[in-house]
């Protein structure tokens, strides 16, 4: 074995409830290299850190530590090994103060006591080594987020780390914040430090790493080496697709002519998740949003709908001006079928015929205070007819329903009003085949009876296949229309990763 | 530091302010004496504070400390009525059972994962109920109270010269307290639990372990808190402790110890139970009903709360701004 490789992982294998989510997969890390891992979403990356990190337990397959076959069971041994991992979501105390938060659980001790003075030392120590721009006495509450990620990686490095293990490290940092990062992560190296870099933003990981895996539906695609990292060729890696040769992989995009229905003017949060997002939809258009995973697409449109507040800006519909909350949304004609199915777009413990009702009761007939169940019954009748919906038993409870008649259910309580603008996120995420080509069609036929239809996807081939039109998302700012040509998979992951050339400064 | 010296500089405020208000009202307020009478009664609410300040700063919540209140204080009266034990026999068998009703709270809160709320609700009901049990009877069966006027006992709630010694009891247990948070690894693991549990987990901190160690704080400060209003009563009831579930929150709330945990201190809930205390002297020196001492304790508390919110949220984004234009310096 190559005497340079810290960590080698071969033919690890893993399936969850007999779906393979990694087949054969080989990764290694050299000494001192950055190795970023890269794949679509799905593709089985962090499956893949939790079981180098002891989340989960692989199948099949081994695990070398520097030369030595190794068993990581929990988290704690691959600390003990010498790896360390940067959570996305930060691990920081922010009470504590730096020197704290470094030495949390193995304080140095005088007489019993916290020896503070000596921990503050020990920080301090590490600081200089690193050059970080931190202080041992500061309150990590006071620091701003790439600062306390640094505290982070200090903790990292403080057990000895050999191996840090980084996932999507800049998601949450300003473009100068990722800056600093960069040259830790620089210094990092020249320490002999190894980084796994794990980011969907395509030109931080030319800048940064001197290898890349690509991963594609749980298997190795490729591994390249700094200088056969070329961008197009990493996306093409990343589709699996040589383009235009299979369907679905590109279409043509068309403009829509019909009156506006829906114009959204200059609207940003404050905070920088969405910024000056301006666009119009047609009449009978499917509109399309793609982008990167944390582009402001879902914030965005959870603030067309009005459930969260915007702080510049406005939305008409048809010319109107509309006030922002999800109810005089409902009443305009607005419907929403949000990412998170499970947890907001239905109630699984109520049965279909309740959660048809939910988003209708202004049009159910009531009998005094009582709603009328026959009323009711005849509405989600009408819903289970329209969509297919199966069981098709107005008693049946959604949460025991099957993922693709779960998202009809939540379709048809929006289809059972007179919609003018549907905004769909991520409707297919989970479901299989058979139901998300039925889905389609529900779109489809929706856009044909003049209705707005806002879809956002991850899936590229969903996006370009359902789309009149689509926009690309980056971070919180629309950077591309398509609105005609041909449009491929690879011009849109292109422009989501800001290899288009157009990018505005945040 | 700036967050929480700011913070604390604002509960300082509030006592000064409201010390300050009364003062204007009645000239018997400031006098010495009646500054010793504020600081006594803050004490035993301070006491138990200290406690429920580990446990809120855990984020936890314990609502069962009037009632470990009763059960020590009864265990202690049927002691001292039946048996033949010296009295500090009787003080520490009455500190176990405090400590044992806190480990029962940990034990649940911590093993049975039940939520702090539920759990301590629950416990208040059966300490409360355990101490009916055992509470002493008159010859018709009726409960009475037991007179304990044994005067090696008796002499804890009175004073060396004009300071009380429940008061130096309190001052002590401060001092103890904040020691411990701000100098023991058990402190900082408190805050660590209280702000980030997966965290303070992946950093191999025993979070079962603190959390039975915080709650049984609570029940040790809760059976001094006992010993010293029995001793100053010179006698115990089953409803001994009555609203010493309130009071001791109350201090560490107005204090700036944060309900969703992490943040606060030992000093800050002594400046809040000072502020409970200054404000039931106010309210009876001025002669008002005393109902509205619980409406207005009520209504700070709310302030207070909804103030934290804002100003935590507020804190947060200075930070984040700060963190930006920091990195565009470097």
């Amino acid at each position: 074995m190559n005497e340079d490789v810290i960590l080698e992982a071969k033919g690890i294998c893993k399936s969850f409830s007999g779906v393979s989510v990694l087949w054969q997969v080989d990764f290694s890390v050299r000494k001192g290299e950055v190795h970023a891992l890269m794949g679509e979403n799905g593709a089985g990356k962090s499956t893949l850190i939790k079981i180098l990190t002891g989340v989960y337990t692989k199948d099949s397959g081994s695990i070398f530590w520097d030369g030595k076959k190794v068993a990581i069971n929990s988290y704690k041994d691959c600390q003990k090994l010498g790896m360390a991992c940067i959570y996305q979501e930060l691990s920081v105390i922010l009470p504590l103060t730096v020197a704290q938060n470094v030495f949390l659980g193995r304080e140095p001790k005088r007489l019993g006591l916290i020896d503070h003075k000596r921990m503050n030392e020990m920080t301090q120590e590490l600081i200089d080594q690193y050059g970080f721009p931190l202080e041992p006495e500061a309150l990590v509450s006071n620091l701003g987020i790439g600062q306390r990620q640094l505290v982070e990686i200090l903790k990292g490095l403080s057990c000895d780390s050999r191996l840090l293990i980084m996932d999507e490290p800049t998601a949450s940092l300003s473009g100068k914040e990722a800056e600093s990062l960069f040259s830790i992560i620089d210094t990092l190296r020249e320490k002999g430090v190894s980084v796994i870099y794990i980011s969907h933003r395509l030109e931080e990981v030319y800048k940064l790493s001197d290898r890349l895996t690509v991963l594609r539906d749980g298997k190795n695609a490729a591994v390249l080496n700094h200088d056969e990292i070329e961008p197009k060729k990493v996306i093409q890696t990343m589709i699996g697709k040589v383009v235009d040769e299979s369907a679905g992989s590109s279409k043509e995009m068309r403009k829509n002519t019909n009156e506006v229905v829906l114009e959204v003017q200059d609207l940003s949060d404050g905070t920088g998740l969405f910024h000056h997002v301006s666009f119009q939809a047609h009449k009978g258009e499917i509109l399309g949003l793609g982008g990167l995973i944390g582009s402001g697409r879902t914030e965005l449109v959870r603030a067309i709908y009005g459930i969260d507040r915007y702080r510049e800006g406005a939305i008409f519909l048809n010319g109107q001006k509309l006030k922002p909350s999800p109810k005089t949304s409902i009443q305009a004609g607005f419907g929403f079928v949000p990412e998170d199915r499970r947890g907001q777009g239905f109630i699984p413990l109520l049965s279909i015929n309740r959660n048809t009702a939910l988003t209708n009761y202004d049009r159910i007939k009531k009998n005094g205070l009582a709603v009328s169940d026959k009323d009711e019954l005849k509405l989600c009748q009408e819903a289970i007819e329209r969509m297919d919906i199966r069981p098709a038993d107005p008693q049946k409870q959604v949460g025991l329903m099957s993922g693709g008649n779960q998202q009809k259910v939540v379709l048809g309580k929006w289809l059972m009003r007179d919609l003018k603008v549907l905004i769909v996120d991520e409707p297919t995420a989970g479901i299989d085949v058979g139901a998300k080509d039925e889905i389609y069609g529900i779109l489809e036929r929706l856009a044909k009876n003049g209705i707005v239809v806002i879809l956002v996807s991850s899936d590229l081939q969903e996006l370009l296949r359902v789309s009149h039109r689509i926009l690309v998302m980056r971070k919180g700012a629309i950077i591309q229309e398509f609105d005609s040509g041909v449009v491929t998979q690879s011009m849109i992951l292109e422009a989501a990763s800001g290899l288009m050339g157009k990018e505005k400064a945040v | 530091m700036k967050q929480t010296r700011i913070r604390r500089l604002i509960s300082l405020g509030m006592l000064c302010a409201l010390a300050a208000l009364f003062s204007c009202m009645s000239r018997y307020y400031l006098n010495p004496d009646n500054l010793l009478e504020i600081v006594r009664d803050a004490s035993v609410a301070g006491i138990i504070g200290v406690g429920v300040t580990y446990v809120i700063l855990t984020s936890g919540i314990d609502l069962s400390t009037g009632s470990c209140m009763a059960l020590v204080g009864m265990t202690m009266a049927n002691i001292y009525r039946y048996t033949l034990l010296p009295i500090w026999m009787m003080l520490l068998i009455g500190i176990l059972v405090g400590l044992a009703a806190g480990l029962f709270n940990g034990l649940v809160v911590a093993k049975l994962h039940l939520p702090e709320f539920i759990a301590t609700l629950a416990t208040m009901g059966i300490f409360r109920a355990l101490t009916y049990a055992i509470a002493i009877r008159d010859a018709g069966g009726v409960i009475t109270s037991q007179a304990m006027t044994y005067s090696s006992f008796v002499k804890w709630g009175g004073a060396v010269g004009k300071v009380h010694y429940v008061s130096i009891a309190f001052i002590v247990i401060v001092i103890l307290g904040q020691l411990v948070l701000k100098k023991t690894r058990f402190g900082t693991n408190l805050y660590a639990v209280g702000a980030n549990k997966k965290a303070a987990e992946l950093s191999g901190i025993n979070i079962v372990r603190t959390r039975i160690m915080a709650y049984m704080t609570v029940g040790f400060c809760a059976a001094v808190g006992a010993i010293f209003t029995t001793a100053r009563l010179q006698s115990t009831t089953a409803l001994l402790g009555n609203g010493f579930e309130f009071d001791p929150i109350a201090a560490a709330v107005v204090g700036g110890v944060s309900l969703s945990g992490g943040y606060g201190d030992v000093v800050g809930t002594f400046i809040g139970a000072l502020f409970m205390s200054a404000l039931d002297n106010g309210v009876l020196k001025l002669q008002m009903n005393t109902a509205y001492q619980y409406v207005i304790k009520g209504i700070i508390i709310i302030l207070v709360v909804m103030f934290d919110a804002w100003y935590n949220t507020w804190m947060e984004k200075l930070a984040q701004e700060r963190g930006r234009k920091e990195a565009v310096k470097a």
